[in-house]
């Protein structure tokens, strides 16, 4: 849920003064009772958890569950490493983006859910999203959330260059590039100012995994064929001026663009859907969605960008009643509310039901958008990883990135390398064993 | 006996104070004095390591990198603000403009805008693609861009201008309302020109108020944060780096690379530096006002 996070950056003074708030205000929620009666505190900047709190109360009355903001991503794992830290006010489950799942898990500071059964529901989530989940083999949080990769595209634009459906592979992708920058200076397929989750999704797709975990060590390497080959590819797109670099994503520009037409497409997370028809009113009707591009013709790989899951910290104090919680809002009878809010799940029963199927979706001139994001969903390709410090190199990705986007100087594959070579400085020095 | 007991009751009215400012200033400053000589880290805790940390920062060329950065900003932005500010008060102290009342109150209103949301509108109005700055330019033809890493400084100094002239406005200003009436009266009767009373009656007026207007304006831009902190999420490749001001590499260790130590004695060795720098301004400006 990487927009909520943009809504956050734009006031991170505010929202760390929030984060402290939250904090101090979760340290009182904890208070056990003792006859019994437990009060829940979890953590969360997706909406649709509370949901789900009528439901699991009615069944479980001596549980209170009491769900609280406190902030989002980045801001809610300082707050809880704060609490983890002062050993107090620490929630009974919290929420992570699933990059953020290595870098509580491998210090300790989540609890391994295998002893609680949750193993045994592997089998009801898309794969690539229970690989998320899983770390060193262990389990450590349930998906709640997912970000399959799609292709979302304004068939208007489409059409007005020639093009009668969107490109199947990268080939067509960039033939199409060129026709529609033929329309004019203004417009592009894409736009790119160094979005990284998108570089990693492309290479994710194209089968490169340049993070390897196993225990405290990790294993960084961009430079293996399938990586080689997605990020040249893109090289080609950006040499060519074939994407617009001025329009940064989650800025007014980009919005504007995404309304009158001049950006064609964009490829990031099923999320968008939900945020689309605010950003863009006035290209009602004009937007599709479809699979990304395929490295092969014919092939169904997909890839992820963005998603969350839920885990219980080791130092929480009700760590039974949360996993009921937990299991129930993320696998049981609290899914059915909170997808009618709107959240994107990957639990299988949901993406197959009849429902995210046949529902059509008018601002998307009609189209099944469900059956296209559950289709890109299942076909995410599995096995990738994130090293534990991802937050903190994800951050600094654009100190390096910069250069190029506006130099044009330093070919992506240097800036990997150059990233590569900071993260592992940090890695060592934070006690992992990088290379 | 009378004399001790005095200085009780003195210690007893003081005491309001000193116990806030041991609390939230004098323990703070402690307490992070004590966190620079940890280390800490994701796997193996926390570490003492002595002073390890001030060893590694003076040679970490990115704290360096936003210590030239806000050095260089300083020189630049702080003598146009002042003499901007200083022109604003000495007109409006001429007593020949009208609605002055209203000018200096909307001189001083940006001051009280807070910097995020001031950051957000100059965000918009100098939006390269659809802002007012952009709309001129194509107007223009002239493909300036203020958010390239060579301009998104100089956009930050109009930020700040616009912030801060009126409030350093309001000091002249109220300096120059004390000046006695006689001696204006006297300089009249001397037959002095308007010029020559701003030369020789106000200008030395003001030299007190600004040295410690240098020092407000030193201590303000060490420690630019909001605007460098903001501009990202709305401008594209900025040049903006998360060690673009000490501040801002100090948030970014602190709170995204969980390295609360050296974050601290970053902190420190940023509050030494800007302490040698105001005193340097001090002793200096002083020993110009014994000079005349």
């Amino acid at each position: 849920m990487r927009l909520h996070k943009h809504a956050a950056l734009l006031s991170a003074a505010l929202a760390s003064v929030l984060a402290l708030a939250a904090c101090t205000g979760g340290s009182g929620a904890t208070a056990d009772s003792g006859d019994k009666q437990v009060n829940l505190t979890v953590w969360s900047w997706d909406g649709t958890v509370a949901k789900s709190v009528a439901g699991f109360q009615a069944a479980n009355p001596n549980i209170t569950v009491k769900v609280v903001n406190a902030g989002s991503s980045f801001d809610e794992y300082t707050a809880l490493d704060n609490a983890i830290q002062a050993g107090s006010g620490v929630p009974d489950l919290a929420m992570f983006e699933y990059f953020a799942v290595p870098y509580f898990a491998i210090p300790g500071k989540l609890q391994d859910l295998q002893k609680y059964g949750a193993g045994d529901l592997k089998k009801d989530y898309v794969q690539a999203a229970w690989n998320d989940v899983t770390v060193n083999g262990k389990v450590y949080a349930l998906p709640s959330d997912y970000g399959p990769s799609a292709m979302f595209y304004n068939d208007a634009t489409l059409k007005k260059a020639g093009l009668n459906a969107p490109p199947a592979t990268w080939d067509e992708y960039y033939e199409d590039a060129q026709k529609i920058h033929a329309l004019g200076a203004n417009y592009y397929i894409a736009q790119d100012t160094g979005d990284l989750f998108f570089l990693l999704s492309l290479i994710w797709q194209a089968g490169g995994r340049p993070f390897k975990v196993s225990g405290t060590k990790v294993h960084i390497d961009f430079t293996d064929p399938a990586t080689t080959k997605a990020v040249a590819f893109w090289q080609k797109m950006l040499d060519g001026g074939l994407l617009n670099t001025k329009v940064t994503a989650w800025s007014d520009d980009w919005n504007r663009t995404l309304n009158d037409g001049t950006l064609a497409s964009q490829i990031m997370g099923g999320w968008l859907t939900s945020t689309l028809p605010e950003r863009a009113p006035q290209a009602a009707g004009q937007f599709r969605v479809a699979l990304m591009p395929q490295w092969k013709a014919g092939d169904k790989v997909g890839a992820e960008n963005g998603g969350s899951s839920f885990g219980i910290p080791a130092a929480a104090k009700h760590k039974d009643a949360a996993y009921k919680f937990l299991e129930y809002f993320t696998h049981g009878g609290g899914v059915a509310p909170r997808v009618d809010a709107g959240a994107f799940v990957p639990n299988t029963s949901v993406l197959n039901g009849a429902d995210a199927q046949n529902k059509a979706n008018q601002y998307f001139g009609g189209q099944k958008v469900g059956a296209v994001l559950a289709e890109a969903s299942t076909s995410v390709a599995s096995g990738w990883q994130y090293p534990p410090f991802f937050e903190w190199a994800r951050s600094i990705y654009g100190d390096i990135a910069s250069k190029y986007y506006t130099t044009g100087k330093i070919p992506l594959a240097q800036i990997l390398e150059e990233w590569r070579q900071r993260m592992v400085k940090y890695g060592n020095d934070q006690g992992f064993q990088v290379d | 006996m009378g004399k001790r007991g005095r200085k009780q009751v003195g210690l007893a009215f003081i005491a309001p104070f000193a116990s806030l400012f041991l609390l939230v200033y004098v323990v703070p400053i402690g307490y992070a004095a004590y966190l620079s000589l940890f280390r800490q880290r994701l796997i193996g805790g926390n570490t003492f390591i002595g002073v390890d940390n001030y060893r590694k920062l003076v040679q970490d060329p990115q704290f360096w990198d936003g210590v030239s950065r806000v050095f260089r900003f300083t020189l630049i932005q702080v003598p146009i603000m002042l003499v901007l500010a200083m022109v604003l008060a000495l007109a409006l102290d001429s007593r020949r403009l009208h609605g002055t009342g209203f000018a200096r109150v909307s001189i001083f209103l940006p001051y009280a805008v807070p910097a995020v949301v001031s950051t957000l509108m100059w965000g918009f109005l100098l939006g390269v693609k659809y802002g007012l700055f952009g709309s001129l330019d194509t107007a223009a033809g002239t493909g300036l861009d203020p958010f390239t890493p060579h301009t998104t400084l100089i956009s930050i100094g109009v930020m700040v201008t616009w912030a801060f002239t009126g409030f350093n406005m309001l000091i002249f200003y109220a300096v120059l309302k004390a000046v006695p009436h006689d001696l204006y009266e006297a300089a009249a009767l001397d037959g002095a020109s308007e010029l020559q009373v701003v030369r020789r009656i106000k200008l030395p007026a003001l030299r007190g108020s600004l040295i410690i207007v240098i020092i407000f304006s030193i201590i303000g831009t060490f420690q630019m944060f909001n605007e460098p902190q903001i501009l990202p999420s709305m401008v594209a490749n900025s040049g903006i780096t998360t060690y673009y001001t000490p501040n801002l590499y100090a948030y970014h260790l602190a709170f995204t690379g969980s390295q609360q130590g050296y974050a601290a004695s970053l902190a420190l060795v940023m509050a030494a530096i800007t302490i040698v720098v105001a005193y340097a301004v001090q002793i200096r400006g002083l020993r110009n006002a014994f000079d005349h």
